[in-house]
């Protein structure tokens, strides 16, 4: 197990999340690839579906950030 | 700043537009030395030159705005703070760079002499402001008894063993809109601590980094506190190169050497066509610049009226093919950006990846695919391969998207069927140490990228006429402003009064700061709103309904018991606000008690009652920054310190004492506190747990104060007492229900930013200015009243305005009537169809118009009867099943 890394999956807002996520580019800081982001336009769009769609298909951690 | 070392070519900040690299050539060994040139040899864009020199450029123009900024104080001269000797005596520039997370220390809290964290941090107010003696500058640069508090606040939040901030101040300025709050926050809830002192010396604590602040309290007695860190809260500055230019080009300075303007022109420089904006007009924060500059922008807007338009050129329009019922064929195009991303991921292997998804038809790699020839060369592509949707793997869509929908237009492709792979910003630069996990993680973004993007559809953007008529409620000097702004750019503008003439508060007033008669310039400001003809002035009149949105209101208004029904694109507000009457200080019950407004109209009808005064006492913040009203006025200050000044001219040998909490003559208006002093005006300080107190015996007035720098009881006899009241709002629940705006706690309405969106709403076609918005004096509600105006003129400007394709979209079929869409939405933009409507009556409908696209609506629809097209439930769905396709 020690080599188990969890799959994580970030629904990040256009307008604030993901301009950062970009941001953590520009600044090339570090952060393990195991992590995918989803662009939606604000975590108003955030539906309780999306989280139990994304835990059915074998994602183990769910990240909203707006 | 010299916090830290970089490299010879850097980018200036981490949010630079553009965000491109510069050389800096006194560090650069080939500049230096002529040898080196290794950036050019290894620059994959071949970016590099080294033969650009600078060249002059000659531009005509009609209309010159100065907007040079200034410079923060160098505290380097002044000897008494040490800044040059220890490491440990920082600026509050340097400060913001420590605390923030892009900064040397990546938002860590360290001091710079052995970089450990600190407990106690000292904040030296006014230095290089309101300070004749030492740097010559009388005024005071207004923002930084907010920003030092603001830091001392963020700074607390960055400790982690709990720190202890100490603010020296001569007097706290917190005069903006929101920013008392803050204060009495930091004081009250963060455990800031506020000295009032003088500074006398810093001193070095002997085998420490430690430092000693040694100050003058207010008794006078010299105390002594050891700090880690001292920040050094310097002033602002013109810097001295447009000092010389506006000495050069005939641009009056003012005594701080800052751009002279006056009351009623505060745009407007010394030479007619040259405007001025921001701090080199004085010092300013960030909304009062973006004030200044939209104000600026609609001065120049004025000037440049008869030259509209001449230089524009219109694009043809390609027609877009339709695609619908079309088997998706997919381009999918993989950028290299140079070794950006090809430096860590295998970008042969995605193609090779990207050519294997379903509906993928063509597949490619770019080494900068938002080079020019490359977006000819993607067009070509599209139209050769029958390409009907596209996939660009490269940076993020946050900068490119736009320019990659430019492309797919310009080959007859509908915008919305384009979809951006971050494979840059959120994976090579990210996971540098990674190159096989980033690979697989670039594989997995594409293949999500083509799984959301076979299933969008074209997206119809709607195309609206904006009226092109101005309503601006309110006819203030800031609605007259506004009104003119727009009327001299010919637009029809209809300025609504609610009482029969124009002018509001400034009707009442005398003097200005700058000793300018009100009066005067008001009526020549009133006359050339008269003299419009574009500007239709409706006096007693109010608002009786407003229907529409933006670009398309109606607003029935009520005058002389008539109705009559306008129609205008956009809306600006210019309320106003009032003076408060007092419920304190006896006021009402002695003729002799008066309020500001009260002495200035004794002063406009030139009342003889004024000659005879021996004594005068003004008591400030009557009303204001009191628990149910915390918010500073602004104005009230500087008005008495005005008329105490004018109580002088008439009688030399009047005794005049102004009590007060925190003297707010912020900017240039130090100069007149200054010379109140001089004039032997007496300034006592009271504290708000002790009020003055005012008794009447005998006929005789006398006003009782606690001086704090005595510590003792004074009594003084007073001929008249003015009563400083605050500025309350003219709060207006119908009106703003009727433009779907928000009212805040102290009946102010709130704009749509604090920092960057002062003149306008979140409710797109509706603007705002002067008291409405917030306490401000004359000239300041003058250039908000012309921000307004252009951030309104960017709307008509358009005469079309196009919806986003990616907003909400009802199913009315599954729709049951609840509403939770309706009361939910920020913006305004579901409604229930009228019920005696044909089809869907009671219904939800969406106003394409006023929907942002956030989703809020979809996300909370019981009935799953709303979409949000362009991040439909299936497009978010495919992504996420997408997600770790290859990499698990």
């Amino acid at each position: 197990m020690s080599d188990w890394e969890p799959k994580i999956l970030a629904f990040l807002c256009n307008w604030c999340s993901y301009g950062a996520a970009d941001l953590a580019g520009v600044s090339r800081m570090q952060y393990p690839p195991n992590f995918r982001i989803i662009r939606i336009p604000c975590t108003g769009r955030m539906s309780p579906k999306f989280i139990l769609s994304a835990f059915k298909q074998g994602v183990d951690g769910i990240w909203v950030s707006g | 700043m010299g916090l830290q070392k970089r490299k010879a070519i850097y980018v200036e900040y981490a949010q630079a537009v553009p965000l491109k690299y510069a050389i800096d050539a006194d560090n650069c060994i080939y500049f230096q030395k002529g040898k080196c040139g290794a950036c050019k040899k290894l620059c994959p864009a071949e970016a590099i030159d080294f033969e650009q020199k600078e060249e002059t450029i000659t531009i005509n123009a009609g209309a010159i705005i100065f907007s040079s900024g200034f410079n923060p104080l160098n505290p380097a001269d002044l000897d008494l703070y040490q800044y040059n000797d220890r490491p440990n005596v920082i600026t509050s520039m340097e400060m913001e760079r420590i605390l923030s997370a892009s900064g040397p220390t990546g938002g860590h809290l360290v001091r710079l002499s052995d970089k450990k964290e600190p407990k106690k941090i000292a904040w030296l107010q006014c230095v290089g402001s309101r300070d004749m003696n030492r740097c010559g500058n009388l005024y005071c640069s207004s923002v930084c008894c907010m920003y030092a508090i603001k830091e001392a606040v963020i700074a607390k939040e960055h400790s982690e063993e709990g720190l202890d901030c100490a603010i020296f101040y001569m007097d706290i300025r917190t005069p903006g809109k929101e920013f008392e709050k803050f204060y009495n926050n930091a004081k009250e809830k963060e455990g800031v601590r506020f000295i009032k002192s003088r500074i006398h010396s810093i001193e070095h604590v002997v085998n420490t980094d430690d430092l000693k602040v040694r100050y003058l309290d207010e008794d006078n007695n010299l105390q002594g506190e050891i700090f880690d860190m001292i920040v050094l809260s310097v002033g602002m500055e013109t810097p001295k190169d447009i000092v010389k230019l506006s000495q050069k080009l005939g641009i009056e300075l003012s005594k701080g050497n800052f751009c002279k303007t006056s009351t009623f022109n505060p745009l407007e420089t010394s030479i007619e066509g040259i405007l001025v904006s921001g701090a080199f007009g004085g010092p300013k924060d960030i909304p009062q610049s973006v004030v200044y500059a939209s104000g600026a922008a609609c001065a120049a807007g004025e000037i440049l009226n008869s030259a509209r338009n001449t230089l524009t050129k219109t694009v043809e329009p390609v027609p877009e093919t339709n695609v619908i019922g079309e088997r998706p064929s997919i381009g999918v195009f993989v950028c290299k950006c140079g070794s950006n991303i090809a430096g860590v991921v295998d970008v042969s292997k995605v193609v090779e990846y990207a050519a294997k998804l379903p509906f993928v038809d063509y597949a490619a790699e770019n080494i900068y695919s938002c080079s020019q020839d490359n977006q000819d060369g993607m067009a070509q592509l599209i139209k050769e391969k029958g390409l009907n949707r596209v996939v660009v793997a490269a940076c993020t869509p946050k900068t490119h998207e736009p320019l990659f929908q430019e492309t797919l237009i310009s080959a007859g492709l509908n915008k919305y069927l384009f979809e951006m792979a971050n494979i840059r910003n959120h994976n090579s630069w990210v996971h540098k140490d990674s190159p096989e996990l980033a690979t697989l993680k670039a594989m997995d973004l594409v293949r999500m990228a083509v799984e959301k993007i076979s299933i969008a559809k074209p997206l119809s953007e709607a195309e609206l006429e904006v009226n092109q008529n101005a309503m601006i409620i309110g006819g203030g000097v800031a609605g007259i402003s506004a009104a003119l702004g727009l009327a001299n750019q010919g637009y029809d503008t209809y300025l609504i009064e609610k009482s029969g003439e124009l002018g509001g508060e400034a009707k009442k007033i005398f003097k200005s700061a700058n000793n300018e008669n009100i009066q005067k310039e008001l009526l020549s400001l009133i006359e050339a709103a008269q003299n419009n003809n574009k500007l239709h002035i409706r006096l007693n009149s109010s608002i009786v309904n407003v229907e529409g949105f933006v670009g398309n209101f109606k607003t029935v208004i009520a005058s002389d018991n008539k109705e009559e029904s306008i129609e205008h694109g956009v809306s600006v507000i210019a309320t106003g606000g009032t003076a408060l009457k007092p419920t304190e200080y006896l006021y009402g019950e002695d003729k002799r008690i008066i309020t500001s407004l009260d002495l200035d109209k004794k002063f406009i009808n030139n009342d003889n009652s004024l000659k005879g005064l021996k004594s005068a006492v003004f008591i400030q913040c009557v009303g204001s920054r009191e628990p149910n009203r915390p918010y500073c006025s602004g104005v009230c200050c500087t008005h008495s310190i005005t008329n105490a000044l004018e109580l002088k001219k008439i009688n030399p040998d009047m005794n005049i004492f102004i009590l007060y909490r925190d003297i707010r003559t912020y900017g240039e208006k130090e100069y007149l506190y200054h010379q109140a002093r001089e004039a032997g005006i007496i300034f006592i300080r009271y504290l708000a747990s002790d009020k003055p107190n005012i008794k009447i015996e005998n006929g005789k007035i006398s006003v009782t104060v606690q001086d704090t720098s005595l510590n003792q009881y004074l009594e003084m006899e007073a001929d008249l007492v003015t009563l400083a009241s605050a500025i309350v709002a003219n709060k207006d629940q119908k009106l703003a229900k009727f433009f779907k705006i928000q009212v805040n706690e102290d009946g102010f309405y709130i704009e749509k930013h604090a920092k960057l969106g002062p003149c306008e709403f979140a409710t797109d076609g509706v603007f705002l200015c002067g008291l409405a918005h917030y306490p401000k004096p004359i000239d300041e509600s003058i250039a908000h009243g012309k921000g307004a105006a252009a951030k309104a003129l960017t709307l008509l400007a358009k005469k079309k305005i196009r919806t986003s394709g990616t907003i909400a979209d009802v199913e009315p079929l599954k729709c049951s009537s609840c509403g939770v869409c309706v009361s939910i939405c920020p913006y305004s933009a579901p409604s229930f169809i009228p019920d005696d409507a044909r089809f869907f009556a009671g219904k939800a409908q969406i106003n394409p118009v006023l929907c942002k696209g956030c989703g809020l609506c979809v996300a909370s629809c019981r009935s799953g009867a709303l979409r949000l097209k362009g991040f439909d439930n299936d497009q978010i769905f495919a992504q996420i099943n997408a997600a770790f396709e290859e990499a698990a």
